[in-house]
């Protein structure tokens, strides 16, 4: 073997040697960075459980006064008692109009389930017929509303894929910004939704909801305060992105675990006005 | 049977309904609730109809409906109706009607007045109420205990029945019983007004009210519903009364008339509904099979088909109503439900704002013969008021249920204040 043989035989080992360490530290990386994604989509979903996990309640009641306001800025208003019994998605809601006259006593009536979309039926006193809510009409607009149907249920961990996706400030609080994906027997119209959840006590503070790459209906939660150890958005704004309309839910009179029974949740009770 | 004549205890009834309720033990933690309206309306027909010269007809409703929870487990409901009219559809008598069995509308009704007992899965509803069966839209072959006002026939109201309704929900699964002790009929259109029409009757010949033969007898049915994951059904079963009836024309010879009575036949009926959401649409449909032992009566299925889809901010439902006579007996009749069967019917909603809404509803028979179209847009104003036009096209042959009213097309404006 000649010096120069040696000297190309030496490189190529060079090269080669050079080449697995370079493949390892690539193998290496790609591994850290799963393990980081898997941590960090651990760590959204501890994040959640536990935002989750500090608004379990028996129950909650609370009147809503709802403030629509279209794109031209003109504002009607509609009232509604909300009472649920359990949380999450083991809950069921009943959601009943007070206000304006027209639509008194129309009421909304969700089964919540941890492993899939909840069920929906509506109450219509002046036909006095109750009608389920099918799934595929779940992302039409709540009776003028900038909610929809499907926003009224309520989410539960179970649902979505979590993923971390950085820090953020939402009105000036510190929060986490995680991307969650709704897993495919929530049957939901979002894509994916970017949740903002605050560092100081675990309380929502935004939520984006996305259909493909457009941000389709964006939550604001404000006026946080605790209500009986519970964090709570006294506050709600939805705003429909493409129509640039939004909608202002405020609670008022909210109390949790309060007494409720089960037979008030049925498609009977909705009936009794 | 007797002939039909309401009873005038009404004022009594109503005065125990308000006694009872006030001095029920728990009266300071009550939860009263009350919903109502006034409504005016005007009715202008562009053409005159042979046996009814008017074109403009004005008419009056206030509403008021009071709810009163005394207890958790119990809940008291009263309504009451007051109406005026300009074309003499509405009694002059101010009576209190319970009944609601004339032929006119009563000035004063209790629209309902009834107490409903809730214990555990038991739901028990008695007195004077509305009782809706069926998932249909268009033309319900199950709904038995619901009679209707048809004086102005395409825009029929619901009237309540007098009974008990005892329901039994245990999970997924619901158990229904009603009894009426009392028959309630429909409200037929008036002989002397529009929207009756007599084709092939001699010129000279007027025709006579000779009022209703009403049963006596009892009515009773069972249901049982069934809720899965996604998808619903019912059976069903009613032994009683067609609230609509059968027309008995008989002619008198002094002086000369055409004397039309109304009976209801006995009828059984057998029914079911479903509804199953599909990705692009939910499929509802429901049937009925209708018997009979009256030898007037015919025995018949109706049944219906419709696709019902909300997106964006139409709400939309079409479907087909059919009908299937599997005995024929030679009879008159009113019968609105089986005159919409062979048809295509549909329905279309579009929100243009948090006020503002327009409608569209149309029934096409399927020989042609009949046609309805009706476009609605509506304007809510603050928090009280709405304002509704509409325009109804009828057309086709005096041959055809919906034909024969072509001469019947109209516009109508409402304005309504809710509180």
């Amino acid at each position: 073997m000649s010096n120069g043989q040696a000297g190309h035989a030496g490189q190529a080992g060079q090269a080669g040697r050079a080449g697995r360490a370079g493949r390892t530290v690539l193998a290496v990386f790609v591994v850290l960075a799963t393990w980081i994604q898997v941590r960090a989509a651990d760590n959204a979903r501890q994040i959640v459980e536990e935002a989750q996990k500090r608004t379990d309640a028996n129950s909650q009641r609370y009147e809503g006064l709802l403030q629509v306001f279209d794109a031209k800025g003109k504002v009607s208003d509609k009232r509604w008692t909300f009472e649920r019994l359990g949380s999450h998605g083991r809950s069921k809601s009943v959601l009943r109009f007070t206000a304006p006259a027209e639509v008194k006593g129309v009421a909304l009536l969700v089964v919540n389930h941890p492993d899939r979309a909840s069920d929906q039926w509506m109450w219509t006193p002046a036909i006095e017929r109750d009608r389920r809510i099918a799934l595929q009409d779940r992302s039409t607009r709540f009776f003028g509303t900038d909610f929809s149907f499907e926003d009224l249920e309520e989410r539960d961990v179970d649902q979505y894929d979590y993923t971390l996706a950085g820090d953020d400030t939402v009105d000036g609080a510190a929060c986490w910004k995680i991307q969650s994906t709704p897993r495919e027997a929530k049957s939901s119209q979002y894509t994916r939704s970017i949740v903002w959840i605050r560092k100081d006590n675990y309380a929502f503070a935004r939520i984006e909801n996305y259909s493909r790459d457009q941000v389709v209906r964006r939550l604001n939660y404000s006026d946080i305060r605790n209500v009986q150890g519970i964090w709570t958005a006294r506050q709600l704004e939805m705003t429909d992105v493409k129509r640039g309309s939004r909608t202002r839910l405020t609670l008022d009179k909210l109390e949790y675990n309060v007494p409720l029974k089960d037979e008030d949740f049925t498609l009977q009770a909705i009936r009794r006005q | 049977m007797r002939r039909g004549r309401s009873g005038g205890s009404g004022w009594r009834v109503l005065l125990t309904f308000v006694v009872l309720v006030a001095s029920s033990p728990t009266t300071a933690a009550q939860v009263v609730s009350q919903r109502g309206f006034i409504d005016g309306s005007v009715v202008l027909f562009p053409q005159e109809a042979p046996n009814d010269p008017v074109r403009v007809i004005g008419d009056l409703l206030a509403r008021d409906d009071v709810f009163v929870k005394p207890a958790p487990w119990l809940q008291f409901a009263g309504g009451i109706d007051l109406r005026a009219n300009t074309h003499d559809q509405v009694e002059d008598s101010w009576r209190v009607d319970l009944t609601d069995r004339t032929i006119r509308r009563p000035r004063v009704a209790v629209r309902r007045l009834s107490a409903t007992v809730n214990r555990g899965p038991l739901t028990v509803d008695a007195g004077k109420q509305f009782i809706r069966w069926g998932k249909t839209d268009i033309v319900t072959p199950t709904d038995r205990f619901a009679p209707r006002d048809f004086l102005n026939v395409i825009d029929a109201e619901f009237i309540a029945v007098i009974g008990v309704r005892a329901v039994v929900q245990v999970d997924d699964e619901t158990f229904e019983g009603v009894w009426l002790p009392r028959f309630t009929p429909s409200r037929v259109p008036l002989l002397d007004q529009r929207w009756t029409v007599v084709t092939g009757q001699p010129a000279e010949l007027p025709l006579v009210d000779g009022g209703s033969v009403l049963p006596g007898g009892s009515q009773a049915g069972v249901r049982w519903s069934h809720v899965g994951a996604g998808f619903e059904y019912s059976l069903s079963f009613f032994d009683g009364f067609n609230h609509l009836p059968n027309i008995a024309p008989a002619l008198q010879p002094a002086p000369p008339s055409l004397e039309v009575t109304r009976v209801y036949p006995s009828i059984r009926t057998y029914g079911g509904d479903a509804a199953l959401p599909t990705r692009w649409a939910t499929i509802k449909g429901e049937a009925a099979y209708f018997s009979s032992s009256s030898p007037d009566t015919d025995e018949y299925v109706l049944y219906v088909v419709q696709l019902e889809r909300q997106t964006g901010e139409w709400a939309i439902v079409a479907g087909y109503a059919g009908e299937v006579v599997t005995t024929r007996r030679a009879q008159l009749t009113f019968a609105p439900d089986r005159g919409l069967t062979k048809s295509i019917v549909a329905r279309a909603s579009y929100t243009i704002g948090p006020t503002r809404s327009v409608g569209f509803e149309t029934a096409v028979r399927q020989n042609g013969a009949g046609l309805y179209a009706k476009a609605e847009y509506s304007q809510a104003r603050g928090a009280h008021w709405r304002a509704t036009v509409s325009g109804v096209v009828i057309g086709g042959g005096d041959d055809d249920f919906l034909g024969q009213y072509h001469r019947n097309s109209h516009v109508r404006a409402v304005l309504r204040y809710s509180f």
